[in-house]
C-alpha cells in the first residue's frame, strides 16, 4: 500500500512537470531587464513606462522590464551581481559608475557595435566622453547635467546683497548673507564633484593631464588657496554641509527652511525649490581667474557582458530608442536634460526646462572628472582630506600634501 | 535471550537514525550560514580578492593585515570602538542593576516600570538613532532648549560636529537603549537570590548597603559575567547608531570598526582589507572575552552559606 502511494506520488510529479514543460511554447520574445534610478516624484517613471509601451509596440519581439533602484543601491547591486552574474541587460546610471564597473570587468565595449559611431554622432560629444576609457567607449550618454549657482532671491534682497558676478564675489556674498539663522552657502560633500568647479575656475587641477600623478596638482598653491577660502568661510559659519559637519541640516531641508542662500547644484535643486515654494534664481557659476568651469554630471546607458547575444542586441535597440529625439524630448519634460542634438533645439524641450539655456551655457565649459578605474577611491581620499582641511583639523597644505601622497601610491599600484 | 539482544540492537539503530535526522538540518544550516562564511573570509583575508566578472584573485599573504595595522583611519576606528565599549558596557550594567534593584523592591506598578524601561530596547535602532540625530543636530532640539528656552548658552553647540562630542552622543544613545535589557536580566537574577540570606543578615544587623554588597552582588555573579560578555561583544558590533548619527564623519573621525569595514567593502571594494580587519576584530573580541573570564575566575568566592 505504501509503495503504491509513493509511486503514484512520483508519477504525478513527473506528469505535472511534463505539462509545465510543454506549456512554455516558443514565443521568441526576448525580455530585457533595465535597471535605473529615474525618480518617481518628478513623474519620470510614468514617462518611462509610456516610452516602454511605445517601444514594445514598435518592436513586438522585445519586452522591457524596468527595475527602479536608488542611486547607491544601483551601484551596490552591480557590485554584488558581478560575481554571480545577476546583472541587467541595460542600466542607466551615473557617469561615475563607468570606470568603477569597468574595473569589475562587467561592461560591454559598446564601441564594438557596428552602428555605435553613427549613433554617438547624434549626441553631445562632451557628455559622451564620460564613457571613453582609452580609445574605447563603454556606454553611451543618456542625459547630462552640470552645476549652476542657485540663490534664494528673498534672502539676497533681505540682506541687500547683489548677485555675484565673479567667484570672489560669491565668497563675499556668502559671508554677507550669514546672520541669524541664515547660512550663506551649503556644500553637501567635499569631493571633486563639489570643490572641483572652484579649483578649475581658478586654473588649478586635480591630477596631471595624463591622470598619473597628483603631486604638484592637488597640492598646488592654487588649490591650497581655494580650499583655504572654504576653510575660512566654514570657520566663520558661512559654509555648512552634512559631510563636513554631521550636525548641519541637509541641503534640501535647509533650502526649504530658508536656511541656505547659495548653492552650486544641479537641476534637481530647481524641482525641490519649486516644491518648497522658494523664490530662487540661477546663474552659471561666476567666473574665477580662469573662467567659469563647472563639473559635468549626468547618466549613461551601459550594457553587461553577462547578457547573451540576443539580449545584447535587444538592449542596444532599446538604448537607441531612448536616445532618439522623441524619447529625449519626453524625458526633458520631466527634468532630464537631453544629450540628443536635435532634442536640445526642440521647442517643447526648451519650454519644459526653463533653466535649459543657463545649463546649456554652463555645459559648454563644463569639465568631466577623470575617467580612470581608481577614480572613486581617489575622490574619496580627496573628500576626506578636504573635509579635514575645511573643518580645521589639519592645515590645508598638510592635508593636501597627504592627499597627493596617498593618491600617487594608489595610482602607482 | 538472543531475540532480546536482537530487539535491543534494532531499537538502538532506529534511535540513532532519528537523532541524526533531527540534528542534521540545523547543523547544515549553521554550517552554511556561519562556519562556511567564517572560513571563506579567513581565506579571503590573504588574497587581493576580486569579485568582478571572470576576475582572478591573487595571493598576497599578510599584506592586507599590514595595510590594516598601518592605516591611520583603521586606528581611529579601533580606538573609537574601544572607547565605546569601555564606556558603555560598565555604565549600562551599573544603571541597569540600579534600576533592577529599584524595580525589584516595589510591589505595585512594577510591570509598568519594567515596560517603560524595556521600551527603548525593542524600538528600532534606526528610529531612535534618527531621533537622537534630530535632538543633537546643531539646529536640533537640545540646542533649542539650551539657547532659546533656558538661555544657558548664546551660540548653539555642534554636538555632532567633532569627534569626541559626537562619540558622547553615540555612547549616550547606546547606554540609553541598553539599560532596559540589563534591567530585565538582572531582575531575573535578583529574584533568584535566596531570601534566607537577607533574613540572616537582618539578625546580624546589616544595613541596606551592606546587604547589597555582601549578599546581592556575590549571588548574581554568574549573571554579571554573562551580561559583561554579551555587552562587550555587542559593543564591538555597533553599526547603526554611528551610521545614522554621523555616517563616520567628519572625515572618518567617528568611524567604528563595522562602519569602516562597510565603507571599505562597498565603497572602496577592498574585500581583502575588510576581511583582514574583521579577523583582527574577532581576535580582539576573543582576547577581551578571555580577559573578562580570567578576571572573574581569579577572585576566590567566599562561602556565604548554601
Amino acid at each position: 500500500m505504501r509503495t503504491k502511494s509513493v509511486i503514484t506520488f512520483f508519477l504525478s510529479i513527473v506528469a505535472l512537470l511534463l505539462l509545465v514543460g510543454c506549456n512554455t511554447t516558443v514565443t521568441e520574445k526576448v525580455t530585457i531587464e533595465f535597471w535605473h534610478n529615474y525618480s518617481e516624484g518628478d513623474g519620470q517613471i510614468q514617462v518611462l513606462e509610456t516610452l516602454i509601451t511605445e517601444f514594445e509596440a514598435a518592436n513586438p519581439d522585445i519586452v522591457v522590464e524596468h527595475v527602479y533602484m536608488e542611486w547607491s543601491a544601483l551601484k551596490d547591486s552591480v557590485v554584488l551581481g558581478s560575481s554571480t552574474s545577476v546583472l541587467p541587460d541595460v542600466l542607466r546610471g551615473d557617469i561615475a559608475f563607468i570606470p568603477q564597473f569597468q574595473s569589475l570587468n562587467v561592461l560591454v565595449k559598446m564601441s564594438d557595435f557596428e552602428d555605435y559611431d553613427t549613433v554617438a554622432a547624434t549626441v553631445l560629444a562632451a557628455p559622451n566622453s564620460s564613457n571613453k576609457m582609452g580609445d574605447d567607449f563603454y556606454g553611451i550618454a543618456a542625459n547630462t547635467n552640470t552645476k549652476i549657482l542657485f540663490y534664494n532671491e528673498t534672502l539676497l534682497n533681505a540682506a541687500s546683497v547683489s548677485v555675484p558676478t565673479t567667484l570672489d564675489e560669491v565668497w563675499t556674498a556668502a559671508s554677507a548673507l550669514t546672520s541669524g539663522q541664515v547660512i550663506g552657502m551649503v556644500e553637501p560633500w567635499t569631493g571633486i564633484w563639489n570643490v572641483g568647479p572652484y579649483i578649475w575656475s581658478e586654473g588649478g587641477d586635480v591630477l596631471s593631464p595624463d591622470n598619473t600623478t597628483a603631486e604638484g596638482y592637488i597640492n598646488s598653491q592654487i588649490v591650497v588657496d581655494v580650499i583655504q577660502t572654504l576653510a575660512d568661510l566654514y570657520a566663520e559659519g558661512s559654509l555648512a554641509g552634512p559631510s563636513m559637519n554631521p550636525g548641519a541640516t541637509g541641503d534640501t531641508d535647509g533650502w526649504a527652511a530658508g536656511t541656505y542662500a547659495l548653492q552650486l547644484d544641479g537641476p534637481w535643486r530647481e524641482s525641490s525649490c519649486i516644491a518648497a515654494g522658494i523664490n530662487y534664481q540661477a546663474i552659471p557659476l561666476p567666473a574665477g581667474s580662469h573662467g567659469s568651469v563647472s563639473v559635468l554630471g549626468g547618466e549613461d546607458f551601459m550594457q553587461f557582458k553577462s547578457s547573451d547575444e540576443a539580449h545584447q542586441a535587444a538592449a542596444w535597440e532599446f538604448i537607441k530608442f531612448m536616445i532618439s529625439e522623441h524619447a529625449q524630448v519626453e524625458m526633458a519634460k520631466v527634468g532630464q536634460m537631453p544629450v540628443n542634438l536635435d532634442a536640445l533645439e526642440n521647442a517643447e524641450a526648451i519650454a519644459a526646462l526653463p533653466l535649459l539655456p543657463v545649463f546649456a551655457e554652463a555645459l559648454q565649459t563644463a569639465k568631466a572628472r577623470p575617467v580612470i578605474p581608481q577614480w572613486s577611491e581617489v575622490e574619496n581620499i580627496i573628500a576626506t582630506k578636504v573635509a579635514e582641511a575645511i573643518t580645521g583639523q589639519k592645515a590645508v597644505q598638510t592635508a593636501l600634501d597627504e592627499a597627493a601622497t596617498e593618491i600617487d601610491a594608489l595610482l602607482a599600484d | 535471550m538472543i531475540s532480546q539482544a536482537v530487539i535491543k540492537h534494532k531499537k538502538k539503530r532506529r534511535t540513532n537514525w532519528r537523532i541524526w535526522a533531527i540534528f542534521l538540518p540545523g547543523f547544515l544550516f549553521v554550517t552554511a550560514f556561519t562556519f562556511y562564511p567564517m572560513i571563506k573570509m579567513f581565506v579571503m583575508s590573504f588574497f587581493d580578492w576580486k569579485i568582478g566578472f571572470q576576475q582572478v584573485s591573487t595571493f598576497v599573504g599578510l599584506r592586507n593585515y599590514i595595510d590594516v595595522l598601518s592605516d591611520p583611519t583603521a586606528h581611529i576606528a579601533i580606538e573609537n570602538t574601544l572607547v565605546y565599549a569601555v564606556v558603555t558596557v560598565p555604565v549600562q550594567m551599573i544603571l541597569g542593576l540600579f534600576v533592577a534593584v529599584l524595580v525589584n523592591g516595589i510591589r505595585k506598578y512594577s510591570v509598568s516600570f519594567r515596560l517603560a524601561y524595556y521600551l527603548p530596547v525593542i524600538t528600532s535602532w534606526v528610529v531612535v538613532a534618527l531621533l537622537f540625530r534630530y535632538i543633537f543636530a546643531t539646529s536640533g532640539l537640545l540646542n533649542y532648549f539650551l539657547v532659546d528656552t533656558i538661555k544657558l548658552i548664546s551660540e548653539p553647540i555642534g554636538w555632532l560636529s567633532t569627534r569626541w562630542a559626537a562619540l558622547c552622543a553615540i555612547m549616550l544613545l547606546g547606554i540609553w537603549k541598553g539599560i532596559g535589557w540589563n534591567m530585565i536580566v538582572f531582575l531575573a537574577a535578583l529574584q533568584a537570590v535566596p531570601k534566607d540570606q537577607y533574613e540572616a543578615s537582618d539578625i546580624d544587623g546589616a544595613s541596606r548597603i551592606q546587604k547589597f554588597f555582601y549578599i546581592t552582588l556575590p549571588n548574581i555573579k554568574g549573571t554579571t559575567l554573562f551580561i559583561l560578555v554579551m555587552l562587550t561583544i555587542g559593543a564591538f558590533n555597533t553599526y547603526t547608531p554611528v551610521a545614522v548619527l554621523t555616517a563616520g564623519n567628519p572625515a572618518h573621525q567617528t568611524e567604528v570598526v563595522l562602519t569602516w569595514m562597510y565603507f571599505q567593502t562597498f565603497s572602496a571594494l577592498n574585500f581583502g582589507y575588510s576581511a583582514a580587519l574583521s579577523i583582527i576584530i574577532t581576535a580582539l573580541i576573543v582576547i577581551a572575552t578571555i580577559i573578562v573570564f580570567g578576571l572573574s575566575a581569579k577572585k576566590k568566592v567566599t562561602h556565604y552559606g548554601k
